[in-house]
């Protein structure tokens, strides 16, 4: 049987209650938005396959509840994320403040070498804006990681922000792949890989 | 002088007789000499015959010459007396000539002088008798004209009063001048004029009037929406617009008032009393009692009545024609009604004051015939309206019709009935205005249990919705409510709708029991139909999470709860008491209000958790030709596992039995799809090892479903699931095909759900990934096992074939779901 994917990369959003986490989510897996404000319980995910480089990629993202209530549930899911979109509302300075918290958070709960990304969401409010972007740009550059301004009301860099997410994670799994096997490495071992490196929190559950 | 003399003459005859007699003794003579004396010529004659008869003339004339004689002597004697007399009286005479000639002189000149002044007195006196002449004919003349004035000034009064208007008047005076006054006069030629201008008067003043008739018609039709206004503004505060304090004795003198024809004028009346005059400005109905006793002084009233209806049924057409863009706006409304009360009052007022002109039959013919139209127009139009408080003010405006309309003494049942009409489509409106209400609440709804922080919230809360929890009473803040801020919302919503729906049954005459249920069947379609279909749409969301379903069935659960509560609100606002058939209404109420919105929720997360799982399984990467398991399970299985945990965990507030179902339902499709992914059609080889790793997966899912993850299933319930999947893998796994054909057929046989043609399936992937391999390695015991397992394959393929012939329709599926019945049935 053929493979529907070559990879398949977990993916999570995190950020304060209200930023809009659903609706990048939403605008990236249906190409829709939904002014309707429904905070998400718990935690969801949607499936998007998209392609780079000639590459399947399933991209599993995890939308988690930025309610505090949720926490214990959606910290769990951190282990196993390969990439974290940490998203902010450009109009709430509380929600950029947060953003130190929730890096705090990452480090303590994700593996080490997850892939990171700033997103300051609604940027289409810009008579409600409360952080310039250059503050977005200094903190990227502070943690190290990539930062974009979106909206995914009037869906300006969604679909770019997963796409460098995706493209920086491919990288990182490439490179590592290369060097933990000889280049003449078949392709069936590209399709294992993906797989190797959720065992570390699978153990935790399969403790059968 | 003479008489003197004659007297004296005869006196001295007298003396001398008896001489005579004395002288002669002849006493014959004596006799025939007096005889003479008597101085009769006849007695002359005869005397003298008397003589000539006798002889004795002789002595006769002797005698007669002595009585000369003595005669003589007497004269001599008296004229010697006398003389002297005589003498005197002629110088007396000769006096008196002197004497009469200056008295005749004075005669004359008196004459003339008399003469001169008589002549101016005459010339005077004939003046007189001219004056006297005039004087008459003036006196006539004035007679002549005394007779004619009446006449005269009657006709400038006739003409002024033409000229005023005042035609009844003026008709009057015609009469008048016709019978009073005219045949007085009838030899004058004007007499005759006017006789003749007479009918030509009579002919103008009906045109005049008739003229005027029109005016009134056309000012009638110009105000009679103000009249109509005004008699409506009436009724409503006859019928005490305030339900305040006031409001029940106003009542009472409004029910009293419009009682027989006394009241109804008197409430016209009064219409007009109150109204700072400009009611009675609008409107002058003298033109109309005017003409109508000005054409019946004519006599042509029938005429009359027969033009003032016919013109007043026209009008009706008019007023009945509801303006095209009427069910735009009330106002559109008001002044279609405004105008039908208007004419409608005004035919009544003239009913009772016109004298007849208005009959109570022509009324009736007319107003059944504008009924039918009302009612047509009211339907056609309100049936455009999608405006709920509009419909409100139609219905109140249409009320007050009536009302008014029945305080005139119009019949009005059918526009009731209309009303009920408009009701029904009401109620239709509001449900339209609920969907948006509910859609409104379910759109901007977190389906997030309410969490309050002080008692105040908390207070907030058990004020809008019934409920009550002992524990969650004593528990300390922050507490948290069961259901979703959805629940007191969607109830307050429906206490809502319940008192928009009476709002509409208020004073429409209907029977408590009426309203009851109308209010319960609509109540029940709003939730059956209406906020069941918002939550279908909420449902075919994309974005609403599982978790949110879980919520909204938890939250129709609260719901439901509450029907009884929702059934006393009515109740108490119909003011029924709950006795008799009520409680079975209830009854039906509560199992069918939230009912069809629990089941499409339930129905709803089942479906949500396949959906999930379904993309999860998507997830899957098996690689089909693994020559060696990894030892544990595939990613996506343990993510949905954590998964399936962290879900079931949120459905503890969930009824045991959706749970229940809904993990059924998981795990259901779990096997199924891990079945039908082994089967398909799509994966040509599968080599042992990766059946090995399938059967770690399932391993991992059975242990799931061996955790009892949600409370209260049996235990080996959600295993029975897996129950097919794990014998075909048991058999392949131990490859103990001899005992699988041995038992087969058997009721305790340990493979018993292992259908043959599902195994062939299975065998041949198998032989066709071994097949890639035997090429290069044609080794003894590759061969033996190639050899068994076609063996196993024919004797599969035996027993497929006589299972076909003894059980033609007993397809894997019917087998799958047999443990999935006996699990829903006590559910349904």
């Amino acid at each position: 049987m053929a493979k529907t994917y070559d990879y398949l990369f977990k993916l999570l959003l995190i950020g304060d209650s209200g930023v809009g986490k659903t609706c990048v989510l939403f605008r990236f897996s249906e190409d829709a938005f939904n002014t309707s404000f429904i905070s998400t319980i718990g935690i969801d995910f949607k499936i998007r396959t998209i392609e780079l480089d000639g590459k399947k990629i399933k991209l599993q993202i995890w939308d988690t509840a930025g309610q505090e209530r949720f926490r214990t549930i959606t910290t769990a899911y951190y282990r196993g994320a390969m990439g974290i979109m940490l998203v902010y509302d450009i109009t709430n300075e509380k929600s950029f403040e947060n953003i130190k918290n929730w890096i705090r958070n990452i480090e303590e709960n994700a593996s080490a070498d997850v892939e990171k990304m700033l997103l300051g969401n609604k940027c289409e409010l810009s008579e409600k804006r409360q952080v310039t972007k250059d503050r977005g740009d200094a903190l990227a550059i502070e943690y190290g990681i990539k930062f974009m301004e979106t909206s995914a009301k009037a869906s300006i860099n969604v679909e770019e922000a997963f796409y460098t997410l995706a493209r920086d994670i491919k990288a990182k799994t490439e490179k590592k792949l290369e060097a933990s096997n000889p280049p003449k490495g078949g392709h069936q071992l590209k399709a294992t890989e993906p797989q190797r490196k959720p065992t570390n929190w699978l153990s935790r559950c399969s403790l059968l | 002088m003479k008489r003197e003399a004659e007297s004296n003459f005869n006196m001295a005859r007298s003396e001398r007789r008896p001489t005579i007699f004395n002288l002669s003794l002849q006493p014959q003579f004596e006799h025939l000499l007096s005889e003479l004396e008597t101085n009769e010529v006849s007695g002359v004659s005869v005397v003298i015959r008397a003589i000539y008869d006798g002889d004795e003339h002789q002595k006769f004339m002797e005698c007669l010459d002595s009585r000369i004689k003595s005669h003589d002597k007497d004269i001599e004697r008296m004229c010697n007396f006398h003389y002297q007399g005589f003498i005197d009286s002629i110088r007396e005479l000769l006096q008196v000539r002197t004497q009469a000639q200056k008295l005749n002189t004075e005669v004359v000149r008196l004459d003339e002088e008399l003469q001169q002044s008589a002549n101016r007195v005459i010339s005077k006196g004939e003046e007189l008798v001219q004056a006297r002449r005039v004087e008459s004919n003036i006196a006539s003349a004035i007679d002549s004209l005394t007779t004619c004035l009446p006449v005269l000034s009657t006709y400038a009064k006739l003409q002024k009063q033409m000229g005023e208007k005042r035609y009844y008047p003026a008709l009057k005076t015609l009469e008048q001048l016709e019978h009073l006054y005219l045949p007085r006069v009838a030899n004058y030629q004007f007499a005759q004029q006017m006789r003749d201008n007479i009918p030509k008067l009579r002919d103008n003043i009906k045109d005049a009037s008739m003229s005027d008739l029109k005016d009134f018609l056309e000012n009638i039709r110009k105000f009679s929406p103000k009249i109509g206004e005004v008699a409506m503004r009436h009724t409503a505060e006859q019928m005490g617009g305030d339900p305040g304090v006031i409001g029940g004795k106003k009542k009472r003198i409004a029910l009293s008032a419009p009682n027989p024809f006394t009241g109804k004028v008197e409430s016209n009346e009064s219409d007009y009393d109150e109204e700072d005059l400009s009611a009675q400005d609008l409107i002058d109905f003298s033109p109309v009692y005017r003409c109508l006793h000005i054409f019946s002084v004519l006599g042509s009233r029938d005429t009359f009545e027969a033009y003032y209806r016919q013109q007043r049924k026209q009008q009706a057409r008019l007023v009945l024609q509801p303006p095209t863009n009427m069910h735009e706006s009330l106002e559109g409304y008001r002044s279609y009604i405004h105008g039908i009360v208007g004419f409608l009052v005004t035919e009544d007022h003239l009913l009772n004051t016109g004298n007849g002109l208005v009959s109570h039959s022509y009324l009736d013919e007319l107003w059944s015939m504008a009924l039918g139209k009302i009612v047509n127009a009211l339907r056609t139009h309100s049936a455009y309206c999608t405006d709920a408080t509009l419909m409100l003010k139609i219905k109140n405006l249409i009320m007050l019709f009536l009302t008014s309309l029945q305080n005139y003494g119009y019949p009005v049942s059918q526009l009731l009935e209309l009303l009920t009409e408009i009701r029904d489509h009401y109620n239709e409106v509001l449900m339209q205005r609920w969907v948006q209400v509910f859609r409104e609440i379910l759109d901007e709804e977190c389906f997030l249990p309410i969490e309050v922080e002080t008692q105040e919230e908390y207070d907030c809360v058990l004020s809008s919705f019934p409920f009550h929890d002992e524990p969650l009473e004593v528990s300390p803040f922050p507490k948290i409510f069961p259901f979703s801020s959805m629940v007191p919302k969607v109830y307050q919503q429906v206490k809502e709708f319940i008192y928009a729906c009476l709002k509409f049954s208020e004073d429409l005459n209907l029977s408590q029991a009426e309203v009851d249920d109308m209010i319960r069947k609509s109540t029940n379609l709003l939730l059956t139909r209406t906020f069941s279909g918002c939550l279908t749409s909420i449902f075919r969301k994309p974005s609403l999470a599982l978790l949110q379903v879980v919520q909204i069935i938890i939250d129709t659960g609260y719901l439901e709860n509450a029907t009884v509560f929702l059934e006393e609100f009515v109740s108490n606002m119909t003011g029924s008491n709950r006795s008799d058939g009520h409680l079975t209404l209830r009854s039906q109420g509560q199992s069918a209000m939230f009912r069809v919105a629990r089941d499409d929720a339930e129905r709803q997360i089942c479906d949500k958790l396949r959906g999930k799982v379904s993309e999860f399984l998507e997830l899957e990467n098996y690689d089909w030709l693994l020559v060696e398991p990894k030892g544990h399970a595939s990613s996506f299985v343990t993510d949905l596992i954590a998964f399936l945990h962290s879900t079931f965990q949120s459905f503890t507030n969930l009824p045991d039995e959706v749970a229940q179902q809904a993990c059924c339902a998981a795990c259901e499709h779990i096997a199924n799809s891990v079945m039908a992914l082994m089967l398909s059609d799509d994966v040509k080889q599968i080599s042992m090892g990766a059946l090995q790793q399938i059967n770690l997966d399932t391993i991992q899912c059975e242990q799931f479903a061996a955790s009892e993850p949600v409370p209260g299933l049996e235990e080996g319930v959600l295993l029975r699931y897996f129950a097919d999947l794990r014998q075909l893998l048991d058999l392949f796994m131990t490859w103990d095909w001899p005992t699988y054909f041995h038992d087969y057929g058997q009721e305790n046989s340990k493979y018993q759900l292992v259908n043959p043609s599902t195994a062939i399936i299975l065998v041949e992937k198998l032989r066709e990934a071994d097949k890639r391999t035997m090429f290069s390695v044609l080794k003894k015991s590759e061969r033996d096992k190639k050899k068994l397992l076609e063996t196993v394959l024919k004797q599969l393929r035996q027993l497929a074939q006589t299972q076909q012939q003894s059980q033609p329709s007993l397809p894997q599926s019917t087998q799958l779901s047999q443990p999935q019945q006996q699990l829903q049935a006590p559910v349904q």
